[in-house]
């Protein structure tokens, strides 16, 4: 009895003393980023110190990233969350947020970084009732396809990065500083080359393009869709034909995430020259950086319009 | 003996670790109050920059608003004349209209959120299904009168908002047209309490809810991907899944999703009758009720969800009174139990998944009631037994269960970001008799004009049911459902 009673009880010690945790070990930063923009520049920020996770491919269209069960438990780990605000991902984030369970990335906590603070939104609806479509009630938030502001996203996420990582601090301010350096070169360049696009008037078939447009001259003069996320109808692309013509508009820029037929007919009727650019890294080839993406974007913008002559 | 040293030893080595994991324990603990003190001191400073910050953007505002009185004061002559000053310093007047522009622009975002700010999403829906029916109700069985119909089955409120910082609370107000009288009377479909910060992967539900049995038990009528609920789901669960009581959800701490539900209520299923507790509800007169669930990337655009609930109500007491049979005979119903086992595989491609989805979807439920059968009919309807204990009532009554089989299957494939189609199968044993069953078949198509607005044609076909004698039935609905206000994409809509 007394024997069965010692082994049971060596058992319990030796069972407890697996269950105890090992002391916790230098972890990275776990931070999960909507979009592939976001990601890319939390790693050229965090370096070495970060675990980038990003919800979105590159492929989607940035209002309808699945919401998937298996981003759960990513996002329930997470240290920070990145968004790129403006009610942006209002389609998938809240939801997912909730779903989480994790109190550290929840809206308004440190562990939630809303990019788009500091910028100044253009297109801000004067109504935001669903006559004007699916809109963003605080203004348009593609401003990441506009380098210059999106080093204030930058500056954002390395400021959160430092909120729950302060140690890290001069490792991140360090990225950060020669990332802004590597890109500020890089705006330079785009601007240069950009220079054959000034006054080249285009339709986009979602509004993704008004800080694009405005960053290097262009002029942006309609989108394909009726209103944000309602589909066209025969009678707008009546219209969207005749504006183009009679504004000898050169370009249709469909992004990858919607069908090619509507802009493809309208490049047709109108003689504009057809382009497909991506709106974050990794929506077409090649393009897995923020700089490898607006590398893409000018260069076949600039293509087109060399190839119009 | 050998075995007894080694043991000793184990023991004896295994307590030195932990000792040693203890003084080591000491200091991670000392490290840790000091990052926690680090951290208040951050939050503190965090609030006071908040603080401070909201008083900027107050005086900012201010300022906006009379530097835009002078700007509106500035004749723009004034400016273009040419002055003293480089022409590089001159400000013109397309500057001045930019500058003008970008300033609304930052006081218009402003004011969307501020007045805003402390009310709650309220939002709207909808639902209106005109149909057409070939035979009677007497002869099939339904609430609404055959032939033609217009049904406003919903005129649904929704009104969600944060508590504090720790809970958020909900309610849906729903107003379904009477058949008989064409009233619709408000009724509380959900109000309840859901917490938002509790710890180990907690979350906690309190109030009157859609409780999570399956995968549509909880989706609102308006919501489902087809016209009407499922029969399976109609019999056994009795509509949707509403309960008065609480609901525990755990998210497995481990890499993979894993999702445990578990919960109690007073009745389940928002058409199922109560119980009839008399003067005293013990414990058993409760629902409880459980779903496990998990998901699998089969690939990027391919997903898996799964789940098997399960539902019991020890002690029904008699719930729905005394149920009579075709054959005259009649039950009684002693105790419910039901479980479910549900799949949904969805083609999602990443690329183009506004434009493109198929999904499939299928339950399959068995329901294991238990009843004081009546063979004679001779129970009285307005008197049913309450017994304590099950004492038969007459020498040929007895006590038996009834197992039956339900299920529903469904696949839906979207080609447009507006246009989508499927087909529904039902099959259902009935739970008082697995012999009477009802099959139907069910094509669909749907026209959504944009995420609040969309109508959906579908017809039935119904078996006739030798066992009831419930006749064949062709029927041809069209749903027209629509929101107003605010609109969340909440994690069941997934």
């Amino acid at each position: 009895m007394k024997s069965t009673l010692f082994r049971l009880l060596s058992a319990a010690i030796i069972g407890a003393a697996a269950l105890i945790p090992s002391p916790a070990q230098a972890a990275k930063v776990r931070v999960v980023t909507t979009l592939t923009d976001l990601a890319d520049f939390v790693r050229e920020v965090g370096g070495d110190h970060v675990e980038v996770f990003s919800l979105a491919t590159g492929v989607e269209d940035t209002h309808g990233v699945p919401m998937k069960p298996s981003f759960v438990p990513v996002m329930n780990r997470a240290d920070l969350v990145v968004c790129v605000g403006f009610d942006c991902e209002h389609a998938f984030l809240p939801a997912l947020l909730e779903a989480s369970k994790n109190p550290r990335i929840q809206y308004g906590k440190p562990g939630y970084v809303d990019c788009s603070l500091g910028i100044a939104p253009v297109d801000v609806p004067k109504s935001t009732d669903h006559s004007e479509g699916d809109v963003h009630p605080y203004g348009n938030p593609h401003y990441m396809l506009d380098p210059v502001l999106a080093k204030t996203a930058i500056q954002n996420i390395c400021q959160g990065l430092v909120t729950v990582a302060p140690q890290y601090q001069a490792d991140f301010t360090r990225n950060r500083d020669a990332y802004l350096a590597k890109l500020d070169a890089k705006i330079a360049q785009w601007q240069q080359e950009s220079k054959a696009l000034k006054g080249v008037q285009f339709v986009s078939y979602h509004e993704h393009w008004s800080y694009f447009a405005e960053r290097f001259g262009l002029k942006y003069i309609g989108t394909i869709e009726v209103k944000p996320g309602i589909d066209p109808t025969p009678r707008h692309i009546e219209n969207l034909v005749t504006e183009m013509r009679a504004d000898h508009a050169q370009m249709v820029v469909r992004e990858p995430q919607f069908p090619e037929k509507v802009p493809a007919l309208i490049a047709r009727q109108t003689g504009a020259t057809l382009v497909k650019l991506p709106i974050m890294p990794g929506g077409v080839p090649n393009t897995s950086t923020y700089i490898e993406m607006m590398d893409y974007i000018i260069h076949t913008m600039v293509a087109a319009e060399a190839k119009r002559g | 003996m050998n075995l007894k040293y080694l043991i000793g030893w184990s023991s004896a080595l295994c307590l030195s670790a932990i000792i040693a994991q203890a003084q080591e324990t000491n200091e991670v603990d000392k490290l840790d109050q000091r990052l926690k003190q680090i951290q208040e001191s951050f939050e503190k400073q965090q609030r006071e920059m908040r603080e401070n910050f909201e008083r900027l953007i107050r005086e900012q505002q201010a300022q906006i608003e009379s530097l835009k009185k002078e700007l509106a004061n500035i004749p723009t002559n004034a400016v273009a004349a040419p002055t003293n000053a480089a022409p590089a310093a001159a400000v013109t007047p397309e500057q001045l209209k930019e500058l003008n522009t970008k300033v609304d622009g930052v006081v218009d975002a402003q004011r969307q959120v501020r007045p805003g700010a402390f009310n709650p999403s309220i939002g709207l829906v909808g639902e209106t299904v005109f149909s057409y029916r070939s035979k009677g109700s007497d002869q099939i069985g339904t609430d609404r009168p055959g032939g033609f119909d217009a049904f406003q089955r919903s005129v649904e409120l929704n009104v969600a908002a944060a508590v504090d910082p720790f809970a958020k609370g909900y309610a849906v107000l729903n107003a379904s047209a009477d058949a008989q009288t064409g009233e619709a009377t408000l009724g509380v479909e959900e109000a309840a309490l859901q917490t938002t910060s509790l710890p180990w992967n907690l979350e906690l539900k309190a109030g009157r809810f859609f409780g999570e049995f399956g995968k549509l038990s909880y989706i609102h009528d308006h919501e489902l991907p087809f016209v009407n609920r499922p029969l399976a789901l109609d019999q056994y669960i009795g509509g949707e899944s509403r309960t008065d009581g609480a609901q525990l959800n755990w998210l497995l701490p481990v890499p993979h999703y894993v999702s445990l539900t578990t919960g109690a209520g007073v009745g389940f299923g928002g058409d199922s009758p109560l119980n009839n507790p008399g003067a005293y509800r013990a414990l058993s007169g409760f629902n409880y009720y459980g779903r496990l669930s998990t998901y699998f990337d089969l690939t990027p655009n391919i997903q898996l969800e799964t789940g098997i609930s399960g539902l019991i109500n020890p002690s029904t007491q008699d719930r729905g009174g005394v149920l009579v049979q075709p054959d005259g005979s009649t039950l009684t119903e002693k105790e419910r139990r039901v479980a479910g086992l549900d799949l949904k595989v969805s083609y999602v491609p990443l690329r183009n998944n506004q434009f493109q989805r198929l999904d499939w979807g299928t339950e399959v439920l068995y329901s294991d009631s238990r009843y004081l059968f009546n063979p004679s009919g001779s129970l009285d309807p307005a008197n049913p037994t309450h017994t304590a204990g099950w004492p038969a009532p007459s020498p040929d009554d007895y006590y038996g269960n009834v197992g039956s089989v339900g299920l529903y299957s469904y696949a839906t494939y979207k080609w447009h970001r507006q246009w989508s189609a499927g087909f529904l199968f039902d099959y259902m044993q009935s739970a008082e008799n697995h012999n009477d069953v009802t099959v139907a078949y069910s094509p669909y198509i749907t026209w959504a004009l944009s995420h609040w607005n969309q109508i959906r044609l579908q017809y039935t076909h119904t078996d006739h049911n030798a066992v009831s004698g419930l006749h064949p039935d062709d029927a041809i609905y069209l749903q027209w459902a629509w929101i107003i206000g605010a609109h969340s994409h909440g994690w069941q809509a997934r």
